[in-house]
């Protein structure tokens, strides 16, 4: 599809269009087409100029404390103009306690003061265009998968001649494996040691031998990721995220889709990342 | 200059001081620290240094020490709490407990639709009554929200500018009918429709009309209400609306410039207006920077005032100035902290030699102040005052190297901004083209992009976070208020004498085709037979035209 359209509109008679400006220009640096209402716009003239500039999206913001006013009316005036299909978000000063009743009135979401920018534009694309809106590549790689006997074996290849640190050995029961993580930059190998015969390590190194397992890659928002992969018919071993280290999820995508390299998506709390 | 002239001349400054003293006595015989060391007045340098041409006395020319010789040491400056919300019965209430909390000053803030001179029933104003201020439609309300206020007694700062002239003319003939003479009303209007068209929003004619408006009301003030502050040239608002410390002094300085040539214009005398100007600053987190810029924005206004304008009245060079808080750097997030950065801005406002404060409540992030958060901001000016002694000598971050360093920078970028308006034209023309307002809408966005890479980092915003945010009590405006406004508004409407409000809708219209009229007259007569906010700004509308933005 084309750019996403968006109308951003001051509601009422408040003045505060700080916000408003920096999201106009942050949409657009995202690359989407953003029309700015100018101050002090009535219901009715949003949802006109909503319908006729054709947007995919109306976003408000109101300080002035009018919104449980406005922001219901505004979604009255779509629906009168048969336009209520055009998702609305709301922002500025709303108390929390006021949000359940806005998404009741239909509109999508509210983001509150300190929301981010960037949090917003993956929003709104993802809501305008499922199929591609988590398109923010992988950010990294997270790690390197190496299949190994027994990690006791090989540990000293990495951290005596290489010279790596050894951040920590943990065992995962889920996957039957034990792990050494050792630090590489920003990213790490990982060395995986079956603990019993069930393992998908051990069935990998009895047919493969020892060797690179997996790539793993660091992203955002692996839920709609993972959707989006389904939707598009990418195979995938796992079809919802599971736990993994370090209080990640994690999913891994068949080695069909990608000629033979299994590659695994990790998605680590915000903030924990070291 | 010797060291010889140099100590005379501080010893000629200090008898100054003595004559001043008689008349108005500073706080305590001496002022002692806790271990019980002398505190002087003043410090100065042993010599000279170019002291006096950057730094001079307290109270003399350029004023970089502050406009008055003792400073706080006689009397702390104002604290002043903006308030207002809801109707003018409730407002009249919490001023009132304002004022028994040991507040010096009120300072009204008005709902939007007054702001933009709307009736609370008109269709622009619904959602919007009683808001973010007090609903004032007609005299009756004004009425109400000075009840038992004593006029000749406190000082009121009402927060109004397209329709400035509306509310002050409410104000006078409130104080007549408490029977208080005209020339001991104190206050100020903020009248300031520039930083309207730059950052904050509230406007209704375009900028030519709204300049006379502006200059009628100096004229008439400088007549009839000579205390009254006709003019609070607010960078408040630029800050607010994202610009850098340097931005809010050059961009209210400039806006200064465009009053006063607008008065000179209008064929006003410098010194018959100049010294009832006065200036509204934000204070943010950076604290030199802050106190800086305070003491940077006196010396640039003086040395305009009297070089450039030629201006002789020594009230003519003082910039005095309101410093509030700065709203936008409160976080939604853990509102506990804001009280640590508001205390932390209050204090550079005070080294930078405020006469009055506003201190915001920790709150103010989520919606307007409850009882409770209001008072807390008030006990935090109280504490600096009262317990921190900084209030006990004059100017004591003068001779820090860092601070006069960042004065003399702040003061030349200023200027280099002073020197591009007065190319574009004049502060109007600059306005009128957005040049402001592209400046501050870049850093702006420069400011969320460097708090979103957390190369900016703001505590519990963006680092130490907090895992489930606590939801604080918050202070409701009953929405059910805009009908009895309403309601109250239209008993006014048939009780009053509807011939003589005519009577005075048409003078105000004929007159305002007349440039050279001054309208006040014409608008105080119109108030006083309880013509509405609503009727009088319409026939102004009729025939000035409407400002539609850029």
């Amino acid at each position: 599809m084309g750019k996403i359209r968006v109308l951003i509109a001051k509601p009422g008679l408040d003045g505060h269009d700080r916000g408003a400006l920096v999201i106009a220009q942050a949409l657009r640096d995202h690359g989407m087409e953003v029309i700015y209402t100018g101050l002090r716009q009535s219901p009715v003239q949003i949802a006109q100029a909503a319908i006729q500039e054709d947007v995919d999206v109306i976003g408000l913001s109101s300080l002035s404390g009018a919104h449980k006013t406005l922001f219901p009316k505004v979604m009255e005036a779509l629906r009168e103009r048969n336009a209520s299909d055009i998702p609305v978000v709301g922002g500025g000063v709303i108390p929390a306690e006021d949000i359940p009743y806005l998404l009741e009135q239909g509109v999508n979401k509210i983001f509150t003061s300190g929301s981010s920018t960037e949090v917003l534009a993956t929003y709104i694309q993802q809501l305008i265009d499922p199929e591609s809106a988590f398109i923010t590549p992988p950010k990294k790689i997270a790690h390197i998968g190496i299949a190994v006997n027994k990690i006791d074996d090989v540990l000293s290849f990495y951290t005596e001649v290489l010279g790596l640190e050894l951040e920590g050995v943990e065992t995962v029961e889920s996957e039957g494996v034990k792990v050494a993580f050792l630090k590489i930059g920003e990213s790490r190998i990982e060395l995986l040691e079956p603990l019993k015969e069930s393992s998908p390590i051990k069935q990998f190194l009895t047919k493969k031998g020892e060797g690179v397992h997996h790539i793993a890659l660091e992203v955002d928002n692996i839920d709609e990721r993972l959707n989006s992969f389904k939707s598009k018919g990418i195979p995938l071993i796992n079809t919802e995220a599971k736990q993994g280290a370090h209080d990640s999820q994690i999913a891994f995508i068949h080695p069909k889709a990608a000629n033979g390299v299994l590659f695994e998506m990790c998605q680590h709390p915000e903030g924990s990342e070291k | 200059m010797s060291d010889e002239k140099f100590r005379s001349q501080q010893e000629s400054w200090k008898k100054s001081v003595d004559r001043t003293l008689e008349r108005f006595p500073e706080r305590k015989d001496t002022f002692k620290t806790s271990s019980d060391i002398d505190v002087e007045r003043l410090y100065f340098p042993d010599n000279d240094n170019d002291y006096e041409n950057k730094l001079g006395y307290p109270g003399t020319y350029p004023f970089t020490r502050g406009i008055q010789p003792t400073m706080y040491r006689s009397r702390f400056w104002t604290m002043r709490q903006y308030a207002g919300f809801g109707s003018a019965e409730e407002t009249n209430k919490r001023f009132r407990y304002l004022l028994e909390q040991g507040q010096t000053g009120l300072s009204v803030a008005f709902d939007l639709p007054t702001q933009i001179g709307y009736d609370s029933d008109d269709v622009m104003a619904e959602g919007e009554v009683g808001k973010v201020g007090v609903a004032i439609d007609s005299l009756q309300d004004m009425e109400k929200l000075l009840d038992q206020i004593p006029l000749d007694k406190v000082s009121t700062s009402m927060t109004i500018n397209a329709p400035a002239s509306v509310l002050l003319c409410m104000y006078i003939a409130v104080g007549e009918k408490q029977g208080v003479p005209l020339e001991k009303l104190t206050g100020t209007i903020q009248n300031d429709i520039l930083k309207e068209y730059i950052a904050r929003g509230t406007y209704i004619f375009p900028p030519k009309p709204s300049m006379r408006l502006i200059t009628n009301i100096f004229e008439y003030c400088q007549q009839n209400v000579p205390k009254f502050n006709t003019i609070s040239i607010s960078g408040y608002h630029i800050r607010e609306a994202g610009s850098t410390a340097v931005q809010e002094a050059a961009f209210t300085i400039a806006n200064g410039m465009a009053y006063v040539d607008a008065a000179l214009e209008s064929g006003l005398d410098i010194d018959a207006f100049a010294p009832r100007l006065a200036f509204f600053f934000n204070a943010h987190n950076n604290f030199f920077e802050e106190a800086a810029k305070f003491r940077a924005s006196r010396r640039i206004w003086a040395k305009i005032m009297k070089e450039h304008y030629q201006a002789k009245d020594p009230k003519s060079w003082k910039m005095r100035f309101h410093t509030q808080t700065g709203g936008s750097t409160l976080t939604a997030q853990q509102p506990d902290n804001n009280i640590v950065r508001v205390t932390m801005q209050a204090l550079a406002a005070v080294l930078g030699g405020t006469q009055s404060l506003h201190t915001n409540s920790r709150d103010e992030a989520l919606s307007l102040p409850t009882e409770e958060s209001a008072r807390i901001a008030l006990r935090t000016q109280q504490i600096i005052a009262n317990e921190s002694g900084v209030a006990d000598t004059v100017d004591p971050l003068a001779g820090s190297y860092y601070v006069e360093e960042l004065t003399d920078q702040i003061e030349k970028d200023v200027e280099a901004y002073l020197d591009r308006i007065h190319e574009i034209g004049g502060a109007v023309q600059a306005v009128e083209e957005g040049f402001m307002q592209r400046e501050i809408q870049q850093k702006a966005y420069e400011t969320q992009k460097n708090i979103e890479k957390e190369e900016e980092i703001i505590v519990g915003l963006n680092k130490y976070k907090l895992e489930e945010e606590v939801n604080p009590d918050l202070l409701k405006v009953d929405e059910a208020l805009e009908q009895a406004q309403i309601q109250s508004m239209n008993t006014i409407r048939q009780q009053r004498d509807q011939k003589a409000v005519d009577y005075s809708l048409e003078a105000i219209k004929e007159n305002a085709k007349d440039s050279n009229a001054n309208l006040i007259p014409f608008i105080l007569e119109a108030v006083k037979v309880y013509a509405t906010i609503g009727e009088i700004c319409n026939v102004l509308r009729d025939e000035f035209g409407e400002y539609t933005g850029i």
